[in-house]
């Protein structure tokens, strides 16, 4: 089996051949393994651990910067190198929409248009990838960009107080979004495999939002999203960090989801095996291998301890074996490499 | 005569500009401040952190709760301030050196300040020599810090540690919070307490401090 048919399989609620694997991580992190690992390149170090992960194919941007701010990206979004010690994350340095008080001044902000990608470009990549992974082609994850525009507190404020504004300001956000898939979608009709939608519900101990905002602000979109992706036989994968339990019927049941991400497992109401239990007929698992303790600080034989009890939790159910999000700089490269030599050694179906 | 308990309401809705009105109204009235705090703010702060824990309120409704309380504090500190009265405890809170996740952190200094505490907040991307010098000339008695990511995490052994070498261990005790923290951990690096939530960060200031 390639990798593209093992991740197939599960969508096809077939039986693969071993548990798939995927791969989230830092620059810095991917650098370093290829360093220590003498794999020259990414697809390499894929080989060297059996990852079977996947392809992300892009229609890069024509336009790279806001009309009235050279400086910024197309949202009006300044970001700023922030060192963190081991790596560098760039942070936002503005919010272009954080003084605004009326729908008006929302509608009257110069939104990016999905002209202004390069649709070419993204035709002949998708020509050009190998079939031997599962494609992914376009994104979507408004809120987040809500909270890098606004300010996050306002954003989340906004909910409550000034919900005509953060509405008006997520249905942009939307429309460039499904414009820019939709075209994605119709050129790769047949090649697509897989798009992401995401929007982080969850915080470490309970959902960030009421279960009415999410039903309000977030599903309605999302759902318009994940059915133009079916429409064209295009599978879901959905990305909620945290404790996103309550959620995730309706994840299922409105929006549609497919695969879930990334499985944080010791948030409250996270736990595996009550998730198998409940959602595990409806849902492939995706990820599952603690990014927060396991990972980072545990030793190689924690690694390996974690790897296999999802075997056996996952077991009868679908799972695809990878971090919950990326790999930090912390990580230990045993921890990283232990967690793909159990799975390959254990992960035979 | 005004209706104070209407800054209790102003609060649990997030309702800002009553919360400050309420206040206005008061104070002219020459109602005793200590009275707004003791017997509206916090208790009003501390029903907020109960509809949180029991799932009723959650982050969108936490913000604009701590706005209002904000609205009236603003108008009260320097009343207090002015006349010498004691706070609850003396904060000072920061996120630790490269970490710029502020939302936890805001919350509990918010929630902190709802429940009459005086908050000394140093922001983000707070290094160990900042947080020690805020302690010594503040003379805080409580330090909070946050860590988001599990690369900046270890800054808060490191904070610990100079504020041991700046001699000021005795005097303030420390707590923790952020995603991947733990209680482990706090217990690890020697912190005094950690809380994984803003409303169990209050429980934790007040024990430590009553202890």
């Amino acid at each position: 089996m390639t990798s593209r048919d093992r991740w197939l399989a599960l969508f096809a609620d077939e039986k693969p051949d071993r548990i798939p694997t995927d791969y989230w991580a830092t620059d810095e992190v991917t650098a370093r393994l290829q360093r220590e690992l003498r794999c020259a390149t990414k697809e390499e170090l894929y080989c060297k651990l059996s990852i079977d992960g996947l392809t992300d194919i892009e229609a890069p941007k024509t336009v790279e910067h806001h009309p009235d701010d050279p400086e910024a990206d197309i949202w009006g979004l300044r970001r700023a190198p922030i060192n963190y010690g081991g790596g560098v994350y760039d942070e936002f340095a503005n919010h272009p929409l954080a003084d605004i008080t009326t729908v008006e001044q929302v509608h009257a902000f110069k939104w990016p248009s999905a002209d202004d990608r390069d649709y070419v470009q993204f035709a002949r990549s998708l020509r050009d990838a190998s079939r031997h992974r599962v494609i992914r082609a376009g994104d979507f994850e408004p809120f987040l960009l809500y909270c890098a525009m606004r300010g996050m507190e306002q954003a989340m404020m906004d909910l409550v107080t000034e919900p005509e504004i953060a509405q008006a300001a997520l249905d942009h956000i939307f429309d460039y979004h499904y414009s820019v898939n939709q075209r994605l979608f119709e050129l790769g009709k047949g090649q697509i495999d897989v798009t992401y939608v995401a929007e982080d519900l969850g915080g470490q101990t309970a959902l960030l939002f009421s279960l009415a905002q999410i039903r309000k602000f977030i599903l309605p979109n999302q759902k318009k999203m994940a059915d133009l992706a079916r429409s064209y036989g295009i599978h879901v994968f959905y990305h909620t960090d945290g404790a996103a339990r309550d959620i995730i019927p309706d994840l299922i049941n409105v929006t549609g989801i497919e695969v879930l991400n990334p499985i944080q497992w010791r948030c409250p109401g996270m736990e595996r095996e009550s998730l198998a239990r409940d959602f595990g007929d409806r849902v492939i698992f995706h990820g599952a291998i603690d990014n927060q303790q396991t990972l980072p600080f545990g030793t190689t034989q924690d690694v390996r301890n974690e790897v296999l009890d999802n075997i056996r939790i996952f077991s009868g159910r679908r799972w695809i074996c990878a971090p919950c999000h990326n790999l930090q700089p912390i990580t230990p490269t045993a921890n990283i490499t232990t967690m793909y030599e159990t799975i390959h050694e254990y992960g035979r179906l | 005569m005004e209706d104070l308990s209407k800054l209790y309401d102003a609060i649990l809705v997030g309702n800002f500009k009553q919360a400050r009105e309420v206040t206005e109204k008061a104070l002219a009235e020459k109602v005793d401040p200590q009275t707004l705090v003791q017997k509206h703010m916090i208790p009003a702060m501390d029903e907020v952190g109960r509809r949180y824990e029991a799932n009723e309120y959650f982050v969108p409704e936490l913000l604009i709760a701590a706005r209002a309380m904000k609205a009236s504090l603003e108008l009260i500190r320097p009343l207090l301030t002015a006349r010498g009265d004691s706070f609850a405890g003396r904060v000072v809170i920061g996120t630790v050196k490269g970490d710029l996740h502020d939302i936890g952190k805001n919350l509990v200094a918010a929630m902190l300040e709802g429940a009459g505490f005086e908050v000394i907040d140093l922001g983000v991307d707070v290094s160990p020599e900042k947080f020690t010098s805020a302690i010594k000339e503040r003379k805080a008695n409580l330090v909070a810090m946050s860590a988001l990511l599990t690369t900046t995490m270890s800054s808060m052994k490191n904070i610990i540690e100079a504020i041991k070498a700046a001699g000021l261990r005795n005097q303030v005790r420390v707590m923790i919070g952020g995603a991947p923290v733990t209680d482990k951990y706090a217990q690890e690096i020697g912190a005094d307490g950690y809380s994984s939530n803003a409303n169990g960060a209050v429980a934790l200031a007040r024990k430590l401090v009553a202890a």
